[in-house]
């Protein structure tokens, strides 16, 4: 089967088993390797990537789903020298980051978060993490600086939910 | 100190940035289209012998390049006695034991020879538990166990007790027979723990000019090489090791596993091949924290002295020795740990059975020997009627206290930590309130853990930019040391900012012997031998300035990327100018450091069978939990908690305070969700994400800590590991927290809802281990 696919803006075509996880082909087709392969069940949200500005795991997604999407990943969220996404920004500047295989499926899934919840409080914050596993932080530091990052933007009165993502 | 305020600060982390945008290129992001992939053939049995192994058919597959069995790699390895195969030869010890390996053009293709390859086995009865290995009758585990080759002298050994380590100090038969004492008696059981490192165990290996290159996600780039070394029986030095960024690590790391498969195959095919566990694979045949069976008596007066203590742990290390053979050492300093004891007799078993092998895990048997001598002391305290934190102020060891092995402890740090946390409590507050009509109680605990010194080498090149390049073979693991603590030791030293040092990923081709990121050694020893190297380079540098200044090195200091005179700023001239000099008349301004291990003496006899016997850097701590528990459901919530750590000297108390958060969280994990059991058949049951319970954000608090400095270490500037230490107290907060919250006695961990039901209806059946003899004596060889 075919699938015909934008991949972080540029068109992607997949000859193949539709049945093919989407995480494989970024990983060993494509040479995306900031979506990581961990559990490989929809649990640890490691390999998270935007469907069409939507956050999925990429392991439960097979390729002949995305037939026509708009697939982002972590390389495409900020690519080359374009700055940070404010999140990413405000992980490095809280040193939050310690092994880092986590971050990547964390930065996509409260990128689509906070896009869509601007208003949220470290409760709804939390409960948005419940698919993005951690084992090296203990969490709070990431989401004290999702919880920052809400707070600046409220206060400088941007519209959080035009921040493209 | 001008040295100490150069370094200390809440420097960031240079790979943060990478890893946010998903660009680090882990061991296991690093396959390329040209390597043959390996897929390992494992047992589904627990034990047995291998009838009939043939693998030609496999040979003969589409893609197939190579297969090897263990006939191919003959050599054992292991820690203290060399007992463990890389794939099983004749016998099957646990189920998930690799048996042979395939390599192939893909995984898809590899897998398929899997399937047929010949494999019969005849299997045997399991030997599941330490009950039953060590019944008289059990069968061996290992019945060749007195061939095996003794890496380290000491320990004793029969059947199926791996290693023994037993420590002995003052007449405990004499306190237990005082006329003035009661006697307390606990028992307690924990589970294990699975490391879920997001990178699993991977590996690359290649072949490159009659040499073996293993590019891997371990902790110890050393053992790696020496055990691949071992089992190719080759010279260690045709091994080269070398470690990209890795993505967790906690201890699963720390001992070599599938990396020598990788070389073996490329030396077979030319080829460079990757082997990386599936996560299924991973979970099943983790080096998990060793479940263990511990029984503790104390001798205690009414004054509340404890005139003898006496324990019997043991470990189950799995069906290799491991490093289980090493950790008995631990119980001395922990079970033997904390408290001032008049007499005390300790013995630590390292058991083996037919279940997949144990290692080392974050704080090790530290983590449950804690927990199990803290709710032993609240069982002393309900038993005497003591209040549990005057009876903890009375007894913590002091200054000039002797430990288990007759090790004489230095300066007042646990008394003043306890006043610390009282300190915490008044200016956090407490969360009572917050349990809501629910079960609350509060605990505050304390901790004896070390830091694994022994030796690291460091090299340090001084550029003519100004920049210094620190060679040595530490790793990064996520614990920031080595973006961190070194450039910011170096820095310090040097007079130069952290981001002027390069920090070089290990290469054991390019630095010299170091024991590995684990134990809380980093910082500490690869720290020290660093501050060496920086020494040699300083005298040079200075050396060549005091040529071209006219001036006596002595009256030269280094600062802000400048050899200046003392109590002139500004003066001097560049350091690049310097090296340039240098360069050009005495050669590049190079300095090696080295590090070890200081030795400190036990008292004679107190110790056997130990591979540390007695704490170069004892290393204390001091937790308190508070918890609300449901009647209803038995389930625990975790309402606030606090640490007091002896850090010796923070140098980033801002990364110091992140190890505190994570460390914690993974011993909440422990304490109250994260259980591994055996199945009938060997197994590890819980070998995914939806089986095994991991902290997720919603189960954490915040945790309050307070960072206790001044604590007498070894360490460059007064430093000890802080990475390591904040998870060995949480399962004892946490049992002795839910204990009072329920007002019955924890004596098993991890504390799910049936379980807390069960104790809360008094349904959960105490341990009891008959398997362990009443008198001390006879469970040790003697």
């Amino acid at each position: 089967m075919t699938v015909i696919f934008q991949l972080n803006g540029e068109d992607c075509r997949f000859d193949g088993d539709p049945m093919t996880p989407l995480v494989d082909i970024l990983r060993q087709e494509r040479f995306l390797t900031g979506t990581k392969a961990v559990c490989r069940e929809g649990f640890c949200g490691a390999c998270t990537v935007h469907v069409d500005d939507e956050a999925v795991p990429s392991c439960l997604k097979p390729i002949g789903l995305v037939q026509g999407c708009a697939v982002t990943t972590i390389e495409g969220l900020s690519s080359g020298n374009q700055a940070l996404h404010p999140l990413q920004a405000n992980f490095e500047a809280a040193d939050a980051v310690q092994c880092g295989m986590c971050f990547p499926g964390m930065v996509m899934s409260l990128s689509a978060f906070v896009r869509d919840n601007p208003h949220a409080g470290r409760a709804e914050i939390k409960a948005a993490m419940v698919g993005n596993i951690c084992r090296c932080t203990g969490y709070e530091r990431i989401v004290d600086a999702v919880a920052d990052w809400l707070d600046q933007a409220r206060m400088a009165g941007q519209v959080v939910r035009g921040i493209h993502v | 100190m001008s040295e100490l305020s150069a370094t200390v600060m809440n420097l960031p982390r240079r790979d943060a940035q990478d890893k946010l945008r998903g660009r680090t290129k882990y061991t296991n992001d690093r396959v390329r289209p040209d390597m043959l992939h390996a897929v390992l053939l494992r047992s589904t049995v627990a034990a047995g012998r291998i009838r009939k192994l043939d693998v030609s058919a496999a040979l003969r597959c589409p893609g197939v390049r190579a297969v090897a069995t263990g006939a191919d790699a003959p050599g054992l390895y292991g820690i203290g006695i060399a007992d463990h195969p890389l794939l099983a030869i004749d016998t099957i010890r646990y189920h998930g034991e690799p048996i042979a390996v395939i390599a192939a053009e893909t995984e898809k293709q590899a897998r398929a020879a899997l399937a047929v390859v010949v494999l019969e086995v005849e299997p045997l009865a399991p030997v599941s538990t330490m009950a039953e290995a060590l019944q008289p009758s059990a069968r061996l585990v290992h019945e060749g166990w007195r061939g095996y080759e003794v890496i380290t002298e000491g320990g004793a050994r029969a059947g199926n007790i791996a290693w023994e380590a037993k420590s002995s100090r003052g007449d405990v038969d004499a306190a237990f027979s005082r006329p003035d004492i009661r006697i307390v008696e606990s028992s307690f059981t924990v589970g294990r723990q699975n490391h879920v490192p997001f990178e699993p165990r991977v590996a690359i290996g290649s072949w490159e000019d009659g040499r073996a290159h293993i590019q891997t996600s371990t902790q110890v780039p050393w053992t790696v090489r020496n055990v691949t070394g071992r089992v190719m029986q080759l010279p260690p030095g045709r091994v080269r090791v070398t470690v990209p960024p890795v993505g967790g690590g906690f201890g699963l790391k720390f001992d070599a596993s599938i990396e020598p498969i990788t070389a073996l195959l490329a030396r077979m095919t030319g080829r460079t091949v990757v082997l990386e566990n599936t996560r299924q694979e991973e979970m099943a045949t983790c080096l998990c924290r060793e479940n263990a069976e511990i029984r503790i008596r104390s001798a205690v007066t009414a004054e509340g002295y404890i005139a003898g203590r006496e324990a019997v742990v043991l470990m189950d290390c799995g069906a290799y020795g491991g490093e289980q053979v090493f950790l008995t050492t631990m119980t001395a300093h922990t079970l033997g740990g904390n408290y001032r004891v008049g007499a005390t007799r300790l013995v630590s078993r390292a058991v083996y059975t037919n279940t997949p092998p144990n290692g080392a895990f974050r704080a090790c048997n530290g983590v449950y020997n804690t927990f199990a001598l803290e709710r032993h002391t609240d069982e002393i305290c309900d038993a005497l009627g003591f209040d549990p934190m005057e009876f903890r102020k009375k007894n913590v060891l002091g200054d000039g206290d002797l430990g288990a092995t007759g090790q004489v402890f230095e300066a007042d740090v646990l008394g003043p930590m306890l006043d610390r946390m009282e300190a915490l409590r008044a200016s956090t507050g407490t969360s009572e309130a917050k349990a809501d009509g629910r079960l609350y109680g509060i605990a505050t605990t304390v901790g004896t853990w070390f830091v694994f010194v022994g030796p690291s080498a460091a090299t340090v090149n001084l550029n003519a930019d100004g920049s210094a390049t620190l060679v040595t073979s530490g790793v990064e693991i996520g614990s920031g040391t080595m973006v961190q603590s070194l450039p910011q030791i170096v820095a310090g030293q040097l007079g130069l900012a952290p981001d002027q040092v390069i920090v070089r990923e290990a290469d054991t081709d390019a630095a010299g012997l170091d024991v590995g990121v684990g134990g809380g050694r980093t910082t500490v020893s690869i720290g020290a031998a660093s501050v060496a190297a920086c020494a040699e380079v300083r005298e040079k540098l200075l050396r060549s300035a005091g040529e071209m200044l006219q001036t006596r090195p002595e009256d030269l200091v280094l600062r802000d990327g400048r050899v200046e005179i003392t109590g002139r700023p500004g003066s001097g001239m560049s350091i690049p100018a310097v090296v340039a000099h240098a360069q050009a008349t005495t050669g590049p301004v190079t300095g090696s450091g080295a590090f070890t291990a200081r030795n400190t003496p036990a008292m004679s006899g107190c110790a056997m069978g130990h591979f540390i016997d007695a704490l170069d850097i004892p290393v204390f701590v001091v937790h308190e939990a508070e918890v609300a528990v449901d009647p209803d459901t038995g389930h625990v919530e975790v309402l606030a908690y606090r640490v007091v750590q002896d850090v010796g000297r923070a140098l980033n108390p801002r990364a110091v305070m992140g190890q505190i958060q994570g460390g914690v969280v993974q011993g909440l994990g422990y304490a109250l969700h994260e259980e591994v059991t055996i199945t009938a058949d060997g197994r590890i049951a819980q070998d995914d994400f939806e089986t095994y319970r991991l902290p997720l954000a919603q189960d954490v608090v915040p945790v309050a800590a307070d960072l206790y400095e001044g604590a007498p270490s070894i360490g460059p500037l007064g430093t000890k590991g802080a990475g390591e230490v904040p998870i060995l107290a949480v399962g004892a907060a946490i049992g002795c927290a839910v204990a009072r919250a329920i007002g019955k006695p924890v004596r098993q961990l991890p504390l799910t809802p049936p379980r807390v039901l069960r104790l809360l209806h008094e349904r959960e059946p105490p341990p009891e281990f008959p398997h362990i003899a009443p008198g001390w004596a006879s469970n040790t060889l003697g």
